[in-house]
Parts: structure tokens; sequence; C-alpha cells
């Protein structure tokens, strides 16, 4: 499996980690903007509630195989030891993204539990990525 | 002015999520500068071909230094009473 990683990423592992988990983090930011106009919490002219639910759903399907792909990579390649905190929001952040597959497949798209789901799942998301990509970057 | 229509919009929203994706694949690529593996090796065997001289300079100057040591040697043992 690590050299299957090596080999894809042809020897810049943390740094294509780095680039997919800041792609991740971009597309958690603009998921939490549509969600406020899919819930009416904002309400732009040029974009209904319908739609923004629409394109939530799409790019939250892309965001949670980017994630996967990123964490498959994370721990194959360097595995639980050395991760600390970030290991630890890591395996939050893929709990919190199971139960919001989970809530929209048992209590549909209106269940109570979705926002504050989606909301955790956004702090655990930016804890994760300041705690690896942020701090590799400067930024954590 | 009416709203755009349905399809419009979610295809807007899915263009500015790809607008997002590139920006924020573009900022951390410049952030590394050159990583590509190809210019990493350049590096590497530059760096190993200076030690490699380095080293070769060091052996040849040794090589120097012990034959004026058995020169001077031998012609120490020559200028001795015969």
């Amino acid at each position: 499996m690590e050299d299957l990683i090596e080999n894809l990423t042809r020897g810049n592992v943390t740094e294509v980690k780095v680039v997919l988990a800041t792609v991740v983090a971009a597309l958690a930011v603009y998921q939490l903007v549509l969600a406020a106009v899919s819930y009416g919490k904002v309400r732009p002219r040029f974009l209904a509630a319908g739609p923004a639910t629409w394109a939530h759903r799409a790019v939250g399907d892309t965001v949670l195989v980017l994630a996967v792909l990123v964490a498959v990579a994370c721990v194959a390649y360097y595995g639980f030891e050395e991760g600390g905190a970030h290991a630890v929001f890591g395996c939050l952040v893929l709990g919190a993204l199971a139960a919001k597959v989970l809530a929209v497949r048992i209590g549909g798209s209106s269940s109570p539990l979705l926002p504050w789901i989606g909301i955790a799942l956004f702090g655990l998301l930016m804890a994760t990525w300041l705690t690896s990509a942020g701090d590799f970057l400067g930024v954590g | 002015m009416r709203p755009p229509s349905q399809l419009r919009q979610i295809a807007g929203s899915l263009l500015v999520a790809l607008a997002i994706a590139a920006v924020a694949v573009a900022v951390v690529t410049a952030h590394f500068g050159p990583t590509s593996t190809a210019r990493l090796e350049a590096r590497e065997d530059a760096i190993d071909a200076r030690v490699d001289a380095r080293e070769e300079r060091r052996e040849a100057a040794e090589d120097r230094r012990e034959e004026a040591e058995e020169r001077r040697e031998d012609g120490g043992d020559n200028s001795g009473p015969g």
C-alpha cells in the first residue's frame, strides 16, 4: 500500500495530501455557505434554496471521496503512532461523515440533526486541516 | 430582473465549487515551489558530484603527501654513513 501511494504521488506524498486536504477545507467553507442558503438563513437573489441543496449534496459527495482518499493515504503511509491530535480529529471527521450519511438515509433531508452534525463536521474538518496541512503551510 | 433558471443556478454553484478547488490547488502548489521529483533528483545528483569531487581531491592530496614522505625517508637512508 505504501509503495502504491508513493508511486501514485511520485514520491510527493505529503505535498499531494496537503493539496487535497486544502481543497477539502476550502470546499467545506463553501458547503457552509450553500447550507445557509439551503436552510433559508441567507437569501441571495441569484440562488434559490432548491438548487443550493442540490449543489450542497453534489459537492458533499465530492468532499466525502476526497476526505476518504486523504485519510487512507494518511493512515497507510504515516500510521497512527505520530498523529497525536491530528489522528484523533481525523477519526472524528470520518465518524461525523458516517453520522451525516446515516442521518440523511434514516431521517431524510429534513432531519433536525443534520445542521448540527454538519456544523460539527465543519469544525472537525478545520481542526484536522489546521493540525496537519495548515501546520505544514505555516497557518496552524 | 428574473432570477436564473434552476439548472443555471445548479451549474453556477458547481462551477463556483470547481473554481474554489482550482484556486486552492494553485495557492498551495505556489506555496511549495519546485518540488518535482526530477528537480529534486537533479539537486541530489549535483550534491553527490560535489562530494565525490571533494573526496577525490582529498585522496589525491593524501597520495601526494605519502609519496613525499616516502621520498624523504628514502633520501634519509641514502645520506647515512655507508
